[in-house]
């Protein structure tokens, strides 16, 4: 081959890997404008907010986990230090904190970690409410990732900036735009931590249940009553939340108030049969054995995984 | 071996049918409720095959925990803390999970690519640029 014509190929191979670049750039930029966002009127948000109970713990190495762990636990009263965590939270063979084991670790502190819904709403809704609210981010792009947990502590909404403790950097101030493309590589995971009786005010029923419900499974149901008692006062109408209520004050002996629970989930829907089959068996324990027989044969009659069971608690309460 | 055997079977089957007399006679106590994560899981049945597997998963995440450099002190209180739905995705994908961290292993191409993403305020790498 002549040397020109490769000295020619080599250009143009040159030029067309600038123009690939340049285009990849302009691919990248065109689908990361800044978050749309609504009024604050329209979200029910003050515009500016900035938590100053938030203390702030700077991160060593690869410590943003415990970190970030620290700063929510203090805001929420808990005295713990940065050292203490490391070794419930930190995993060195991965040189960082998972998600799973973020949520564990607050639960060994008698909190609860709520995940709330990734949008940038909810998460002005917590600020403004004082919960600081844990993030994760994606610092670097989806093919060299770069995790990193933060604590945004605040927001100005006339300057688009959130205010977050993150890294080695106390209330530093990040554009939405860019809090938003790294925020959004995580799938926008983002918790607060909470003592047991206090709730997200974004969230939902659903989550709040299974937050609460993961915290009983370690905790146990003397320290997740007062989270069930929160949660049917603030969906007084949703039946499996007095169901929880009911299973909590049971186990903690109280089976006059877990019966009157277990009948206003039956009340708020009478379709629960788990409910009605708790129900039987309380008062069948109470020695209420006619109404007992009523739940139960409540509970019998839907088909269903219940069935079997409350056809049994009924053989045994006639036999 | 067989005069053994004769001893030790009616010992055995009298040993089983006393050990499984209380489950057939006894009435299951009535405190005995359905829990609230079981009734929150009542989707997905549980049987008791499940039960067993998500002990082993614990027992899994324990060891996987370790050999990633976990004080073997730390471990069993680490994994008491997770819901059997978190253990279930660190049994399965410990390997894929993100750990927050906050270091790149960085290339010099990777570099260029980062350093002009991070002025676009599209990535957070750089402390220097706003």
């Amino acid at each position: 081959m002549p040397s020109n014509l490769n000295h020619l190929l080599q250009q143009n191979a040159r030029l067309a890997g600038v123009l690939l670049f340049i285009l990849a750039l302009g691919l990248i930029s065109g689908c990361a404008s800044g978050p749309r966002l609504a009024s604050p009127a329209e979200m029910g948000v003050t515009e500016q907010v900035k938590l100053d109970h938030v203390p702030f713990h700077g991160q060593r190495d690869y410590q943003c986990g415990p970190a970030s762990l620290a700063m929510a636990l203090n805001a929420s009263g808990v005295d713990v230090d940065v050292d203490t965590l490391i070794p419930q939270v930190y995993l060195p063979g991965r040189e960082g904190s998972l998600q799973p084991e973020m949520l564990a670790t607050l639960r060994r502190y008698e909190r609860i970690g709520f995940v709330i819904d990734g949008r940038f709403e909810t998460l002005f809704q917590e600020l403004d409410a004082g919960h600081p609210v844990v993030v994760m981010q994606n610092l670097s792009l989806p093919a060299w990732p770069m995790w990193h947990y933060a604590v945004a502590i605040g927001y100005d909404l006339e300057d688009e900036v959130m205010i977050v403790h993150s890294g080695m950097e106390p209330a530093r101030l990040e554009s939405f735009k860019r809090f938003d493309s790294t925020w959004a590589r995580s799938g926008y995971w983002a918790f607060v931590a909470l003592p047991p009786g206090e709730l997200p005010v974004s969230i939902g029923p659903s989550r709040a249940m299974d937050a609460i419900a993961a915290f009983e499974h370690a905790q146990g149901t003397e320290a997740s009553l007062p989270a069930w008692q929160a949660t049917v006062s603030r969906w007084p109408q949703h039946a499996m939340a007095w169901f929880a209520l009911g299973n909590a004050q049971h186990a903690n002996g109280d089976a006059t108030a877990a019966a009157e629970s277990f009948e206003k989930a039956t009340d708020e829907d009478p379709t629960l049969t788990v409910a009605w089959l708790n129900l039987g068996l309380t008062l069948e324990g109470l020695g209420e054995i006619q109404r007992a027989r009523q739940a139960l044969q409540q509970a019998a009659s839907a088909s269903g995984q219940w069935q079997e069971t409350a056809r049994q608690a009924l053989i045994r309460l006639d036999g | 071996m067989k005069k053994l055997t004769r001893v030790l079977s009616p010992l055995l089957i009298l040993f089983l049918t006393v050990a499984s007399l209380p489950v057939a006679a006894a009435p299951q106590p009535a405190s005995s409720l359905i829990s609230t994560q079981d009734a929150l899981q009542a989707d997905q049945r549980r049987s008791d095959r499940e039960r067993i597997n998500e002990l082993l998963a614990r027992q899994d995440v324990q060891e996987q925990l370790q050999a990633q450099g976990v004080d073997p002190a730390d471990v069993e209180a680490r994994v008491a803390a997770l819901s059997d739905e978190e253990v279930r995705q660190m049994a399965e994908h410990l390997d894929e999970l993100p750990a927050g961290a906050s270091v790149v292993g960085a290339l010099v191409f990777i570099f260029v690519v980062l350093l002009v993403t991070d002025i676009l305020g599209l990535t957070n790498v750089f402390p220097f640029t706003r």
